[in-house]
């Protein structure tokens, strides 16, 4: 089964046009990355799909339920960790982890709240409020709410941004270990992520699908050598058409 | 579940700010034990009652409620310009797990903040020889019951809609129109006139004058004050349920 179908899924706000017509199938437990420039729609399109923001036009299907029709059901199965960190700042990072586990009706919220602070490392400061962490500890925990979930699909909207290199290998890992146990749609404007991670990567600029395939896959296509040289070629020669 | 888990996290937020301690439970206190002192060096040849413990702490509880309005809606404002409140809106959780789970920890805390205002009302009472009846005083909190959810939901109301930067500001301005207007200082029977209009329109004072009548035990002429009051709650109420599930289905 398909884990995700979007068809001709589009946002305009007024007359600017953020997501444009995007037409994607992700597979059940495939790690999918979405890259692209600074604006190039990468949110847009995940709040969309995350039921954040309402599509202008077009819809897509997460497991069988759509996003345009049964939001609610949609809910119940996703996860997001969001661009910016999303903590309840008077929380202590154990109590940030049960409230969202609760919330999800997670069978026992205490030991889910056990495994992601085991996975996360985040023993040492599970009773300490969240708003006296440092920024990346912070991140950290954001993540982690996500997680305690156990969704069937997940967004990770840049998560290793101001993670220290520890963490981010650290992060790395955990995505490793779910990778197959659920379906994951990150972004990043680490390339070497991509390729560390994803099994396929699209990319994407003003709101359009420019490419899409594999790391390896994206490098012939470009004909470079490196990820990064390929990733500059596919935004740079999508940047020149616009143009024409 | 998921109401109860919203809730305790509110709850948890709230007492976790030693400002609520101050406005919620310190003002309205040292307000009590402030007036009953300009109260003492007011001559028995005034007549005047305004200040006494019996008459003073129906105001000053109503007087206290108004900070309530504050917290809530810097809660719910704080929440809606973090992301916290983005990543809940992508949750299972529905319009009225947010409203009930905003509503519920408010009311507890303003039956509280009821019960402690009257409690030192009584001490005060005791204190200066003044009868106060505690069956009058329990019937008082129930008639401020409507008053707790009508303010509870303008903080709300505010916060759904303002920045925690301008929501305050209009909650100050809701705070001094019941101060003044509510006849919490004054009898605004005997001032008459314009202002005694305006007193009868808004529902502060007949916030104050019901909870001042089971005070008193006349609890069976507080019908048409409660009316008013509950005609207002249901309408504030309503306005803030309409603009937290705008807020729902807006883009983020
Ligand atoms: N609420 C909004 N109103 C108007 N324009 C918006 C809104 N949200 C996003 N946009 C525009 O849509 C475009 C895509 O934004 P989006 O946040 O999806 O980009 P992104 O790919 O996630 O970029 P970044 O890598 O910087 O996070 C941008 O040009 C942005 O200015
Ligand atoms: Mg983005």
């Amino acid at each position: 089964m398909n884990a995700i179908e979007i068809k001709e899924l589009t946002k305009k706000y007024k007359d600017f046009t953020a997501v444009d017509k995007l037409d994607l199938t992700i597979g059940e437990g495939e790690l999918f990355g979405l890259l692209g420039v600074n604006g190039a729609g990468k949110t847009t399109t995940i709040k969309m799909l995350s039921c954040l923001s309402k599509p202008t036009s077009g819809t897509a299907v997460l497991m069988g339920n759509s996003i345009t029709e049964k939001p609610d059901e949609v809910k119940k199965i996703i996860s997001i960790s969001t661009q910016e960190t999303a903590v309840a700042p008077n929380l202590t990072v154990r109590e940030n982890l049960e409230f969202i586990a609760k919330i999800y009706s997670v069978p026992d919220p205490k030991a889910a709240a056990d495994n992601v602070i085991a996975d996360f490392s985040l023993g040492e400061k599970e009773n300490a409020r969240t708003k006296t962490l440092s920024g990346g500890w912070q991140r950290k925990v954001s993540i982690a709410m996500a997680l305690i979930t156990s969704p069937q699909i997940l967004f990770l909207d840049e998560p290793t941004l101001g993670l220290d290199v520890l963490a981010r290998r650290e992060l790395w890992n955990v995505i490793r270990q779910l990778k197959s146990k659920m379906t994951i749609i990150l972004t990043t404007h680490y390339l070497e992520e991509a390729e560390a991670l994803c099994d396929r990567i699209a990319i994407m600029t003003s709101g359009k699908l420019r490419a899409i395939g594999t790391a390896e896959e994206l490098k012939q296509l470009a004909g470079k050598e490196s990820f990064e040289d390929a990733f500059i070629e596919i935004a740079e020669n999508a940047g020149k058409e616009e143009i024409k | 579940m998921r109401i109860t888990a919203f809730a305790n996290r509110n709850i948890k937020e709230l007492i976790r700010d030693p400002l609520s301690y101050v406005f919620c439970l310190g003002f309205p206190v040292v307000m009590l034990l402030l007036m009953s002192v300009i109260n003492k060096s007011i001559p028995a040849q005034a007549n005047m009652t305004v200040f006494r413990i019996d008459n003073l702490c129906a105001g000053i509880t109503v007087f206290g409620l108004t900070f309530l309005m504050l917290f809530a809606a810097l809660l719910s404002s704080k929440d809606r310009t973090s992301s916290f409140l983005t990543r809940l809106y992508a949750s299972p959780m529905t319009a009225f797990d947010f409203i009930a789970g905003y509503y519920l920890p408010m009311l507890l805390l303003a039956l509280i903040q009821c019960v402690i205002t009257f409690g030192v009302s009584l001490i005060i009472a005791a204190v200066e020889g003044v009868s106060l009846s505690i069956g009058g005083i329990l019937l008082a909190i129930v008639t401020l019951i409507p008053s707790m959810i009508l303010f509870i939901g303008f903080g709300l109301l505010f916060g759904c809609k303002f920045s925690d930067k301008a929501a305050p500001g209009l909650c100050s301005a809701v705070i001094s129109a019941a101060a003044i207007l509510g006849g919490i200082w004054m009898d605004v029977d005997a001032i008459g006139g314009a202002i005694e209009k305006i007193c009868c329109i808004l529902p502060f004072y007949h916030s104050v004058t019901a909870a001042r009548l089971a005070v008193a035990g006349n609890i069976g002429e507080c019908g048409k004050d409660l009316l008013i009051v509950c005609a207002y709650m249901i309408v504030v109420a309503a306005l803030s349920v309409i603009a937290f599930r705008q807020n729902m289905t807006k883009d983020k």
